[in-house]
């Protein structure tokens, strides 16, 4: 299959929504890239990255309330960058020793004085050396991905102490793992908010009682009344914004909130992947209003005439409410974010 | 030999001639004039005589704070610049084509931000600035060119009236405004979707120095729960780490101090108040300004005309090196001072 078939495949079910779950979708992105660079032309790196950058635009078009499609693809292109970097700084080297490199990648204040000829980075020469070390380090991004619940769980025991009470909402992998993981060295108890209307919650108690953790389902409405006895609030996210922001299941705010009142500690589990360079310019922006049937159905067909029914999908939570990340690279505060978006993209791709 | 180049003169003819510059700039290319004019010999005579100039344009002002982030930001550069330096004239050469280039690229600086901040201007939101600030002016003329529908209150802030420059040129731009009472920032702030501040001083923790009003602006937003964003070039990044409102370099001891009881300041007489406010409650949007009131010069004074606010109350601060969180700009400050 050409790589256009694979692009217009991979459009086609990201809006279809048949590929759904940050998880999924960052691998499928992850794979297509692979496919993107090794079938590339071999011509300049600037093409190459102007090839990735289209179709990271038409990804991220196909589902905007997927972020990790785009994380995905400014990671790649953070690679790219980086790898050419590399390489023409080792080819400068066997020449003669030529300027010292730079401080940062990033600009800094120290470039409104700098040498106005450096200014716009030029990315020249692809090889096939290039080619073959960034596809290379792509893979290893794979592995990441692959390695991610791992690297979370394996923190558990650091967080969670024996007879604690934790509440959690909504299904994530991320938690159902980081819960199992510290159940294997201690014994503490799970309160789960069943999280209507999906009631993602009452599948996620099941998950952890199967693994014999002493689980108890709540509804929703009981969060504030139970959580002056909760030791610590730990949630699963959609999508980490810049700001520390979270995008997350329905009811997540509404417990982050009572967290707050009750000073609680808000611990947040995520891949890197899910942080985005984007910044929550609307509080709307990343609401999905989903098929409302599970809050009203057809049945109450005389009601239904008479009121609007919304099912919005996530919430916003706003950075004052999270005190802790766990991510893969350890645990962080909301404030240290900024970070690694800087480690991690390159901030000429924040806008694909 | 020190040259007989007025470098103060030179910096306040600059901020004359040119009203668009900013303070940074013009003390930037005040130096890079005394570099031109210089006639050292030596590199020690050379540094030194730059930084007794950069000394003596610090404390030719009251406000130095804007001020001396641009000298301190050309001074680092050039001690870094002339390790590196093989031949004295033609570093000296170089230096003015650098500081030449950066008058030119602080203006690029500010269209930069005014485009990573238009995103965050929504339809039909409202919008609270303070005094007069180029960037924000920018960043709101350029979402107004964006077809954003947007509305503006701006403080009048007293004593400098910034706020009636700033309406000035936002009703330029198409942009309703309304200017209000300094003394009205609570009273406005439940219509207000969003404060808007420029910046004198970005300071190490990444608080913010800026014209006086600022901080209980701040205060405000934070107890109504409404974003506050500080707009701010990055030459305005300064190293400073105030602890509170006193430990400003511009804070001196009679900064706000009791006034003796016989001093020639005029109270306004009962009932003087009223007639001045019938006659200018003409234009609807005009605020009834006491001249008056700010015409003992005694009394004015002793009041201080920046105030520091903290990092806990700012939410985003949007610069030419990107939108960054407070904690963003200790980063950058390391960076070049490493």
């Amino acid at each position: 299959m050409s790589s256009k078939n694979v692009v217009d495949d991979l459009v086609a079910k990201l809006k279809r929504r048949q590929l759904v779950g940050s998880s999924a979708v960052a691998q499928e992105t992850l794979k297509l890239m692979i496919v993107v660079i090794s079938k590339a032309p071999l011509s300049t790196v600037n093409q190459l990255i102007d090839l990735v950058k289209s179709v990271g635009q038409k990804l991220v078009a196909a589902n905007p309330t997927e972020p990790a499609v785009g994380n995905i693809v400014r990671r790649v292109l953070h690679v790219i960058r980086e790898e050419y970097r590399d390489a023409e700084n080792n080819t400068n080297k066997q020449g003669e020793l030529t300027a010292p490199p730079s401080l940062t990648t990033s600009s800094s204040m120290y470039n409104l004085l700098g040498d106005p000829t450096s200014q716009q980075a030029v990315y020249g020469r692809y090889s096939h050396a290039l080619r073959n070390n960034i596809i290379q380090e792509v893979k290893d991004i794979r592995i990441e991905l692959e390695t991610i619940y791992d690297n979370i769980k394996n923190q558990a025991s650091l967080h969670i102490h024996s007879n604690e009470i934790i509440m959690t909402i909504g299904k994530s992998k991320t938690v159902e793992e980081f819960l199992k993981m510290a159940a294997s060295k201690r014994k503490f108890q799970v309160l789960v908010a069943e999280t209507a209307p999906s009631y993602q919650g009452q599948e996620m108690a099941l998950e952890l009682s199967k693994a014999g953790i002493e689980t108890t389902v709540i509804p929703d409405s009981a969060v504030f009344a139970v959580m002056s006895r909760v030791n610590k609030v730990i949630l699963g996210t959609h999508a980490v914004l810049a700001n520390g922001g979270l995008v997350a299941i329905t009811g997540t705010h509404m417990m982050a909130a009572a967290a707050k009142h009750h000073s609680t500690p808000v611990v947040v589990c995520t891949g890197l992947y899910k942080l985005s360079p984007l910044y929550p310019y609307d509080d709307d922006s990343f609401t999905v209003n989903i098929n409302p049937d599970a809050v009203l159905g057809f049945e109450e067909g005389d009601l239904i005439e008479k009121v609007t029914v919304a099912n919005p999908y996530y919430d916003y939570v706003s950075p004052d409410f999270v005190n802790l990340f766990i991510t893969n690279q350890g645990g962080h505060p909301p404030s240290y974010l900024y970070r690694l978006i800087v480690e991690n993209y390159h901030p000429d791709d924040h806008s694909l | 030999m020190v040259t007989d180049f007025d470098v103060v003169a030179h910096y306040k003819n600059l901020l004359i001639t040119s009203p668009d510059i900013s303070m940074p700039v013009a003390a930037i290319e005040a130096l890079v004039e005394l570099i031109k004019n210089s006639n050292a010999t030596t590199m020690s005579e050379f540094m030194v005589s730059i930084k007794e100039a950069s000394q003596l344009l610090k404390t030719s002002v009251r406000n130095s704070i804007s001020l001396s982030a641009g000298c301190d930001l050309f001074l680092r550069f050039i001690g870094r610049s002339s390790q590196d330096a093989a031949d004295f004239e033609s570093w000296k050469s170089s230096l003015i084509a650098r500081g030449e280039g950066f008058v030119e690229k602080a203006a690029a600086c500010r269209h930069k931000i005014a485009e990573l901040g238009v995103p965050f201007i929504r339809d039909g939101s409202v919008i609270l600035i303070h005094a007069h600030s180029r960037v924000v002016s920018l960043l709101l003329q350029k979402a107004a060119a964006d077809h954003k529908r947007f509305k503006v209150f701006v403080t009048e802030s007293s004593h400098s009236q910034g706020g009636i420059r700033s309406a000035h040129v936002l009703r330029a731009a198409g942009i309703p405004t309304t200017i209000i009472l300094d003394a009205a920032v609570g009273y406005v702030m439940d219509k207000v979707d969003m404060v808007l501040v420029g910046a004198e001083g970005v300071v190490e923790n990444g608080g913010l120095i800026n014209q006086i009003g600022s901080y209980q602006m701040a205060i405000v937003a934070k107890a109504a729960n409404k974003p506050f964003y500080a707009v701010a070039e990055s030459y305005k990044f300064v190293r400073l780490f105030p602890l509170n409102q006193y430990d400003l370099p511009t804070y001196s001891a009679d900064t706000l101090s009791f006034q003796e009881l016989n001093l020639d300041y005029d109270m306004p007489e009962d009932g003087e108040m009223g007639t001045i406010k019938t006659d200018r409650v003409t234009s609807p949007s005009a605020t009834p300004v006491d001249t008056r009131t700010l015409s003992s010069q005694k009394a004015q004074g002793s009041n201080p005309l920046v105030d520091y606010t903290p990092p806990d109350y700012i939410t985003l601060l949007f610069t030419d090196l990107g939108v960054l969180t407070p904690s963003g700009v200790s980063d950058e400050l390391i960076k070049l001072y490493l």
